[in-house]
């Protein structure tokens, strides 16, 4: 039996030495699932609501009539609600993008490490900060009194913003351009049996592996 | 597997728990006398794990990465329950003969497991890591947050007290 294999079962009868208790561990998995289940709920529900508090605040306040005699609150408050709905669809276009990307990686015979995740943390900082600082000019385009002023800050802000949200829709188009790329390398490298069978009796069996 | 875990699929998180947790667990009851407390620190490190197995960059580094949680959460609650224990309090002499190739005889493992229980937790974690995961010296550095020269030397302290005790074993 080759070292490794000594090893293994060396291991494996080690681990028999003081095993957990069948009751103990599905005890335990079933609490640690619970437990599991009940944060995922749990971070769904706090970022839904946060997202939906928001949203609603905005578009209430856009509607509130104090605001709509004010045109540059009215201004502001219609561009908070848009802002917060587009960076929300920017988030889930990352969401989507990565996914994809993952799986690229994932591949079969992709040893090497992607570049993308390099770039993708990149965008990353580069959205945050930019959402950032568009939400402080929003913040400050409450106290212009000029509405032409305000809209003008409020349209501005959007082109940031309209960056991203052609960046991720393209770059998970391009990597599910690669991933069916990859899909159709893998098909063409499968070779079906009865072509097999036609380079056997064609005598062209190809690269000789056995020496 | 890693890949289904970080889309946060259950399935394939339960396949990892029952994949490592017995491994885990012998792991962490060489840190932990306490099973309740060993119990517990599994919990935390599989909802460590659930939580940020997204900033895990390569997935076949899953097992050190997985040791090195547990390691930080055992080694916090040893060192709550022991705070004045320290991990190795023995002086490492700097020549010592070799004795691997007497340790891996996979029927004395129950033998093993009696010794190594008498071993101190320094010398006891790096050996256990070296045995049921043949991890490399640079890995059990990278779970232990020590420098590899420090686990070289552990490692093959610890083998040689055992393989000592070993011997006694069989001439008594």
């Amino acid at each position: 039996m080759p070292e490794s294999e000594d090893k293994k079962v060396f291991a494996k009868n080690l681990l028999a030495q003081d095993s957990p208790h069948a009751d103990k561990q599905v005890q335990h998995k079933e609490a640690l699932f619970k437990k599991i289940k009940h944060r995922v709920r749990l971070r769904k529900v706090v970022v839904s609501a946060v997202y939906i508090a928001l949203f609603s605040v905005a578009f209430w306040a856009s509607r509130q009539p104090e605001y709509t005699d004010n045109v540059v609150h009215s201004i502001c408050w219609g561009a908070v609600s848009l802002h917060i709905l587009l960076w929300f669809l920017i988030y889930f276009l990352r969401g989507l993008y990565r996914i994809l990307a993952e799986t690229i990686e994932q591949a079969p015979g992709r040893n090497e490490k992607q570049p993308w995740r390099k770039q993708d943390r990149f965008i990353t900082v580069v959205a945050v900060l930019v959402f950032a600082f568009a939400t402080f000019l929003l913040y400050r385009s409450f106290l212009f009194t000029d509405p032409l002023k305000a809209a003008s800050t409020a349209a501005g802000i959007f082109w940031a913003t309209v960056f991203f949200l052609f960046w991720y829709p393209f770059g998970t188009a391009s990597v599910a351009a690669k991933l069916w790329l990859e899909h159709k390398r893998m098909q063409l490298y499968m070779t079906s049996p009865e072509q097999d069978d036609i380079r056997v009796s064609a005598g062209c069996g190809g690269k000789d592996n056995t020496k | 597997m890693v890949l289904r875990c970080r889309r946060r699929d259950e399935t394939a998180f339960e396949e990892l728990v029952n994949r490592w947790e017995p491994r885990l667990y012998y792991y962490l009851r060489r840190i932990i006398e306490n099973e309740d407390a060993v119990w517990d620190v599994l919990q935390e490190t599989w909802l460590a794990v659930f939580q940020s197995i997204r900033k895990l960059e390569n997935p076949q580094k899953l097992g050190p990465w997985l040791y090195r949680i547990a390691h930080n959460k055992a080694i916090s609650v040893f060192r709550k329950e022991n705070r004045h224990v320290q991990l190795t309090d023995e002086q490492i002499p700097d020549h010592y003969e070799n004795h691997t190739d007497i340790l891996i005889d996979k029927e004395r493992a129950e033998l093993v497991h009696r010794l190594l229980n008498k071993l101190k937790l320094g010398y006891r974690e790096v050996l256990t890591l070296y045995f049921i995961e043949d991890f490399s010296i640079g890995e059990i550095a990278q779970i232990t947050a020590l420098p590899e020269g420090t686990i070289k030397s552990r490692l093959h302290y610890a083998k040689n007290k055992l393989s000592e005790a070993l011997k006694g074993a069989n001439n008594a």
